[in-house]
């Protein structure tokens, strides 16, 4: 048995939580205690907490290595804690989220590059930001980059992703503008954030539409319910109907309304390429990628370039269970791709600064990822991943030692990036330039190089296979058949063509690149104006000759001319990374050398990660004899770039290349300013919101400020201009006021007040009606027929008794006086009723007060009872025996009947308007 | 009317007038040290009405103990007031009570 | 009549009379002496009331402390203690509504309690009614906690006293110079974002 396997069970296989761990204790005590630690300790810190946790993948990729062997399935769990429960759809149970790690072939073998490459380039950083002050702090941020790129790898939920996913922008943010004591350097982190808050908006949207669909958000749970996805819903329109269609002409109108329908795969497919495409700066959200290049160049190899940019490559092919589901998605992700490897290559072609080609060219590689995902290679796109984090994590590690190098004579970040300021380096800097080629070698496509192999992967899938639609091609809906998307005849061919061409620029601009950084004459020397000598240049009788206007204008160099600091190669911890990279650019295509030697070894690995994808892609039937002839459009854009480029500028000194720029300077401008695209979005977006922030402002100065507080304050301060009129300031005239309302108080409880209670027998026909009493009050009564008065004067009786026959009524006065001799009076109608069919009627008591609005309350309309139940207002307030016998047979009583049913219809009260005289 | 004056209401009739006589006297008046004196003849006249309530209740002596508090309430108040007086001549020179109208600003 | 009831007379008569002197006199120091006639009055009423204690306390603390305070501020304002009663005022009609108003409210009660009450002589005090140990007994007893409490109140009043009437080094003055200060409210900003520029152009 395996001695790791006893310690780390599958199911709790704790040492993932010891490799995400490690980076964030490590950020932690960097962050917090890192400027008291000093330079070593933090060194220390940063490295052996990164190194460990290489050490603790490595043992993970081992022991999952071990599983394979053995024939079990190569995923372990690590169950952190139930995090929160979600609701799903109304019917459904509630989603639990627990922080789950898990690690499978595809996560395992990013986690190795990710630390890998992560403590290569701390090892790098070591030495590149030595002189920094924020030497702590950077490392703290590298540090927690790592964690968060970890649990974003390894989280086994997208909510866990999702916690990664904004880690690592967060770092991003954090070491794009790391300088931000420039403007610049800020805006450039805003810029990438925001760009990226769009994309997770896209995640999020997919989030909601799994836990709608599959009621799961982990791995497992998803792939089980995935089935879930093929429900098609109708996305448009949006209602029954476009607004404001009826206008159109019919046709136009009926093709408007006709109802529109996608899966919910589509849908999360969808909104997953928007997130992916805001990790993974695609079209149309690339522009924060280059901008990114502001931060320290370490930063650019290991987040822009080999790690955090391939996290929505990752994304897609995690969740390949759910994009195979859908043709659509898949078609958007290749083109997507695609378009944004031919796009961004042509930009670079013409970019002068050294990290803005490479920031482009990592946007062209991507797409190139993209591509290959789409068109359900995913293993390829995967291996495209591998491979492009070790080529261009060594061009951007070789281009931070070309920086590095032209810091010792140029002080200025724009210039030591410039091209146009560098050549010749290969003499200074013989280990970068060695490395850099390697790296440039796969880059092109160089043959067996890593990315030759790689590249023509990508080119061989996207000509031979093509998703298919699931379900045969239709389902469905509402008894109608609706056809799903299916994957169009010539897309394959055109994503070939485009990716070709795509290579073929890259060859070229990369070419351009080494050519006009390592080759020629170094034209650094004249940069700095105390140094621009005045004395004459010798010719270097240099092999070649790297020219650009720079160096023409100059009538030539001479060893004179070198004055002050060389550019000189970087110590062993930049250049030791720099060699492991460059090794590995090289020979790392063996791991899935297909076309020519046959080596499976990726596809191999990665086959339990995206078993049931190959079903749904289908491929042409000779691909097999295809994969040798497919190699020659791979090999002739790698010489045509190459060869152009040598052409252009090593034979020809880059005269060709500026001639054309001069026959079309509109076009040559428009690329060299990226096409405009920043700008586009400026207009466009921007400009929008800005448009709505004038409007609120606006609003806000016209609307709340000038109507509505200025209105309120004229109101308040007229009001109070009015009120002002009261107040003297004279203490007398308060108190007078005070008489005044206490005089009307006086007033108020000097008026009698003529209350009456009546206490009803209905059976016996019996009726006391008493008075309330009062201070002072006497009283008399009116209880006889005619409405007379008992006598002349006022008494002291209160309580009157009389006796009525049945059906008949009787109106009783009541009449009050108080002290000062104030008199109210009162009207009552006394009324026996009929004796209920259904039985005695109970003794029920009545209390007669004046409502609100002089009205008495508790009046009975009289109404004809409908069969027994008496829905009266004043049913609930009678004491009525609970359980009444229903006659005629139980008719259900109607809402707001008394509890009990029936009740006979209490005789009281009449209006009276008697009051004080 | 052999009872005369030993009969509740006539306390309070006298506690009545009293009262309001003070109570016109600081309506009236414009000296603050009258209107002052007058507040003192509407607790008197408060206290005559409680002494003789509490003489018709008989047992206890609840109200002359609130008369009491009242008396100390009085002293108190009587000082201040005629703090404020003070001080309100040393502001304006003169005790007219109408010249205090600072609050209608 | 009894002697108590001539008793009660005098008394009666003494204390109305000072009290209409109290509010009617031009001279304050009539107005005291008045308050003075009245106190008395009324300390005599609480004899026949049976309330001896309290009648001391009247006499000590009206007759010896208030009144003597009132007569010492007299005396230390001088001729303009007489204050400026008479002469028309704006806003002098309130007085001459409230008081005929307080007039009829307190008739109305005692004609209230004229037709209300059936008036029933005393019965007789029990032994030791409103002598020191009976009303000491509540004081301290019941009422320890408000007398504490106001203790507390006459020391707060003692030191307020003395805070208000200390002299300061002002000068009298007819108006105060806080005229206006509301006013500016509304004419000034209502956003602090504008508080600057209307600053600015009342500065310039």
């Amino acid at each position: 048995m395996n001695p790791l396997a006893t310690v780390f069970p599958p199911n709790d296989f704790a040492l993932l939580a010891v490799i995400v761990g490690l980076p964030l204790v490590g950020a932690f005590v960097n962050g917090v205690f890192g400027k008291r630690l000093g330079k070593e300790a933090v060194t220390l810190m940063a490295l052996s907490s990164v190194g460990l946790s290489f050490l603790a993948s490595v043992a993970t990729f081992v022991a999952l290595r071990g599983a394979r062997a053995a024939e079990q399935a190569p995923r372990f769990v690590w169950q952190g804690w139930e995090w929160m429960r979600v609701s799903s759809r109304l019917d459904g149970p509630d989603v639990p989220i627990a922080f789950d790690l898990s690690v499978d072939p595809l996560s395992g073998t990013m986690i190795l590059v990710i630390t890998g490459v992560g403590f290569l380039i701390h090892l790098y950083s070591t030495k590149y930001m030595e002189a920094d002050a924020g030497y702590h702090r950077f490392f703290a941020y590298l540090n927690l980059f790592v964690f968060s790129m970890l649990v974003l790898v390894l989280g086994d939920s997208l909510p866990v992703l999702f916690v990664g996913w904004e880690g690592v922008g967060l770092c991003s943010y954090l070491l794009i503008g790391f300088w931000f004591h420039e403007d610049a350097n800020a805006a450039a982190g805003k810029k990438a954030f925001i760009a990226n808050r769009v994309g997770d908006f896209g995640l999020l949207v997919a989030m909601g539409l799994l836990v709608y669909h599959c009621g799961a958000l982990d791995w497992r749970g998803i792939d089980a319910a995935a089935h879930n996805l093929l429900v098609p819903k109708q996305v448009w329109p949006i209602g029954t109907h476009v607004p404001l269609a009826s206008l159109l002409p019919d046709s136009a109108a009926a093709w408007l309304n006709a109802p529109r329908y996608a899966t919910g795969a589509t849908m999360v497919g969808l909104a997953l390429l928007l997130g992916a495409a805001g990790k993974s700066a695609q079209i149309p959200l690339y522009v924060w990628l280059p901008d990114a290049m502001a931060g320290p160049t370490p930063v650019s190899a290991l987040i822009h370039a080999a790690t955090m940019v391939t996290a929505g490559v990752y994304l897609v092919c995690r969740l390949s269970g759910v994009f195979v589901l859908t043709p659509a998605a898949m078609f958007a992700v290749a083109f997507v791709g695609a378009l944004t490897a031919l796009f961004a290559a042509t930009i670079a072609l013409v970019q002068n600064d050294i990290k803005k080609v490479l920031a482009y060219s990592t946007v062209s590689q991507l797409g190139f990822m993209f591509l290959g995902a789409g068109v359900g290679a995913f293993s390829a796109g995967f291996f495209h991943v591998l491979t492009h984090a070790f080529f261009k994590a060594c061009l951007f590690l070789g281009a931070g030692s070309v920086i590095h190098a032209m810091h010792a004579r140029i002080h200025g970040t724009e210039a030591s990036q410039d091209m146009r300021n560098m050549g010749g380096l290969r003499k200074f800097m013989p280990v970068t330039f060695v490395t850099f080629a390697a790296a440039w070698a796969a880059i092109v496509g160089f043959p067996l190089t890593s990315g030759f192999f790689s590249k023509d992967e990508i080119l061989f899938k996207a000509f031979t296979s093509s998703p298919q639609a699931p379900l045969g091609g239709s389902m469905m809906v509402g008894g109608r058949s609706v056809e799903l998307f299916t994957w169009p005849e010539w897309a394959p061919i055109t994503l070939f063509v485009m990716g070709v061409a795509a290579a073929t620029m890259t060859a070229f601009y990369m070419t351009r690149l080494i050519v006009g950084t390592f080759l020629g004459d170094f034209r650094g020397w004249t940069v700095v104006p105390g140094w621009k000598a005045a004395h004459g240049h010798g010719d270097d009788a240099h092999d070649e000759h790297a020219h650009d206007e720079h160096a023409h204008d100059e009538p030539g160099h001479g060893a004179a001319g070198r004055e002050g600091p060389e550019p000189h190669e970087s110590p062993w911890q930049m250049t030791l990374p720099l060699v492991v990279l460059g090794a590995l650019a090289v020979v790392a295509g063996a791991l899935n050398a297909h076309a020519l030697f046959h080596s499976h070894l990726l596809d191999t690995w990665l086959e339990p990660v995206f078993q049931g994808v190959e079903k749904a892609i289908v491929v042409k039937e000779n691909s097999k004899a295809l994969e040798l002839p497919l190699l020659v459009p791979g090999l002739l854009a790698f010489a045509a770039g190459v060869g152009g480029a040598w052409w252009a500028y090593v034979a020809r000194g880059g005269e060709p290349m500026r001639a054309l720029a001069e026959r079309v300077p509109g076009l040559h401008q428009l690329v060299y300013e990226k096409w405009r695209i920043d700008e586009l979005y400026e207009e466009t977006f921007l400009g929008a919101v800005d448009a709505l922030a004038e409007f609120a402002v606006w609003f806000d100065k016209w609307v709340v400020d000038g109507l509505l507080a200025k209105l309120t304050a004229l109101l308040v301060a007229g009001g109070g201009a009015a009120l002002r009129l009261a107040q003297t300031g004279r203490t007398h005239a308060y108190a007078a006021l005070m008489v005044v309302g206490m005089a009307g108080l006086g007033w108020f409880f000097t008026a009698p007040h003529a209350q009456a209670k009546v206490e009803a027998n209905h059976d016996e026909g019996r009726y006391v009606v008493s008075a309330a009493p009062g201070l002072g009050y006497r009283y008399r009564w009116a209880t006889a027929e005619d409405g007379s008065w008992a006598s002349d004067e006022f008494g002291a009786q209160a309580k009157v008794e009389l006796s009525l026959e049945v059906g008949t009524s009787r109106t009783v006065k009541l009449a009050v006086e108080n002290a000062f001799g104030r008199v109210e009076e009162r009207t009552l109608l006394l009324e026996r009723p009929r004796p209920d069919r259904s039985g005695p009627g109970g003794a029920t008591t009545i209390e007669i007060n004046r409502g609100a609005d002089g009205r008495l309350e508790g009046q009975v309309a009289p109404r004809p009872i409908p069969s027994g139940a008496f829905p009266g207002p004043l049913g609930s307030a009678l004491r009525v025996p609970p359980s009444f016998p229903v006659p005629g047979g139980g008719m259900p009583a109607p809402r707001g009947a008394a509890p009990g049913g029936p009740v006979p219809a209490p005789g009281v009260a009449a209006p009276s308007p008697g009051g004080a005289r | 009317m052999s009872a005369f004056g030993h009969v509740l209401e006539h306390y309070v009739l006298v506690a009545t007038l009293i009262f309001g006589i003070g109570c016109v006297g600081f309506l009236v008046r414009r000296n603050v040290l009258v209107q002052l004196m007058s507040i003192e003849l509407m607790l008197n006249a408060v206290n005559l009405a409680l002494v003789a309530y509490d003489r018709e209740q008989g047992a206890g002596s609840t109200g002359q103990t609130f008369a009491f508090f009242v008396i100390a309430v009085a002293a108190a108040e009587v000082a201040v007031g005629l703090a404020i007086i003070l001080a309100f001549y040393r502001l304006r020179g003169t005790v007219d009570g109408d010249v205090a109208d600072t609050l209608r600003h | 009549m009894t002697p108590g009831g001539y008793f009660f007379g005098v008394c009666a008569v003494v204390a109305v009379l000072g009290a209409l002197a109290t509010i009617s006199a031009r001279n304050p120091i009539r107005g005291a002496m008045g308050l003075l006639a009245t106190i008395v009055g009324i300390a005599g009423m609480y004899v026949q009331l049976s309330a001896q204690f309290l009648a001391a306390i009247q006499l000590i603390v009206y007759a010896g402390a208030v009144v003597v305070l009132f007569v010492f501020v007299i005396m230390l304002l001088g001729p303009d203690a007489h204050g400026a009663d008479g002469g028309k005022r704006p806003g002098s009609w309130a007085r001459w509504i409230a008081a005929p108003l307080v007039s009829v409210l307190l008739l109305g009660g005692a004609v209230l309690l004229a037709r209300v009450s059936t008036p029933q002589r005393f019965r007789a005090a029990p032994p030791g009614h409103g002598t020191i140990e009976a009303v000491g007994g509540d004081v301290f007893g019941r009422a320890l906690v408000p007398f504490e409490l106001s203790t507390a109140l006459l020391i707060v009043a003692a030191v307020g006293a003395i805070a208000i009437a200390r002299s300061r080094a002002t000068k009298p003055s007819e108006r105060p110079a806080s005229v206006g200060a509301t006013r500016r409210l509304f004419g000034g900003a209502i956003h602090p974002r504008d508080a600057r520029t209307v600053d600015d152009e009342v500065a310039r």
